[in-house]
């Protein structure tokens, strides 16, 4: 059994490096929010998602994030007329990225205030444990 | 009074095993200051040792930053409380050689 004051270390950590990978994951969306296919007709840059589960520490027996999975959003692709496009198909149509901005702005959002929560709770820990020492001292 | 000094300096010897310390002489249960002492300092040198193959690990990219801020967090835990222990232990003893006779 871990010293309770200690496992939030280890617990926040876990779910610090899961935001990070989710910030990760949305950074690709973002920088690819235009990327279309190589060769005309071909599909472009399908939208990342990622999911998270929780699982049991052998080690401490906590329950600690883990990435659950990387998936790819399914919906349809936005089509854009550009005959100019290398993309294009004989039509003049181009499939663009179902990237939506906005979410993956929202999703940033909570990304970040989910990372500093974690973050948080482990400046408090820190605190606690550090207060409670110094009780030896003096 | 000593007796009670004593048991304060060996709690942390039941709860600190680190894998590279001699094992504790069962016969010598009264004195156990230095082998206290010895183990506390074996604990705190292993965990700052982890701490910096953790940091040298992010350096190279290998570990994350949240792994090294863990890692030296503990590590710095780890020095407070045997600095702290130390201090106690040794005013304790200071203490009594004090003590008029």
């Amino acid at each position: 059994m871990i010293d309770s004051l200690l496992a939030p270390g280890k617990i926040a950590t876990a779910g610090m490096t899961a935001q990070s990978k989710r910030l990760l994951i949305i950074s690709e969306n973002i920088a690819n929010s235009q990327s279309v296919g190589a060769t005309p007709g071909a599909n472009p840059y399908a939208r990342k998602t990622i999911s998270f589960k929780s699982e049991i520490d052998r080690a401490t027996g906590t329950a600690l994030v883990k990435v659950a999975d990387y998936g790819i959003d399914r919906s349809p692709f936005r089509v854009e007329k550009d005959p100019g496009n290398p993309a294009a198909d004989k039509n003049g149509f181009v499939k663009m990225p179902n990237v939506n901005l906005m979410v993956e702005m929202a999703d940033m959002r909570e990304a970040n205030r989910a990372y500093q929560a974690n973050l948080q709770v482990f400046r408090q820990a820190r605190e606690l444990v550090s207060m409670t020492i110094d009780l030896m001292r003096t | 009074m000593i007796d009670a000094i004593s048991k304060t300096a060996r709690l942390p010897e039941l709860q600190m095993q680190p894998a590279s310390a001699p094992p504790t002489t069962k016969a010598n249960t009264v004195g156990g200051f230095d082998s206290v002492m010895k183990s506390v300092a074996t604990e705190t040198v292993n965990s700052i040792h982890k701490s910096e193959m953790t940091a040298i690990a992010g350096i190279n990219g290998k570990a994350s930053v949240q792994q090294v801020v863990e890692q030296v967090m503990a590590a710095e835990r780890t020095l407070q409380t045997t600095i702290a222990v130390r201090d106690k232990v040794i005013a304790a003893y200071q203490e009594i050689s004090r003590m008029a006779i």
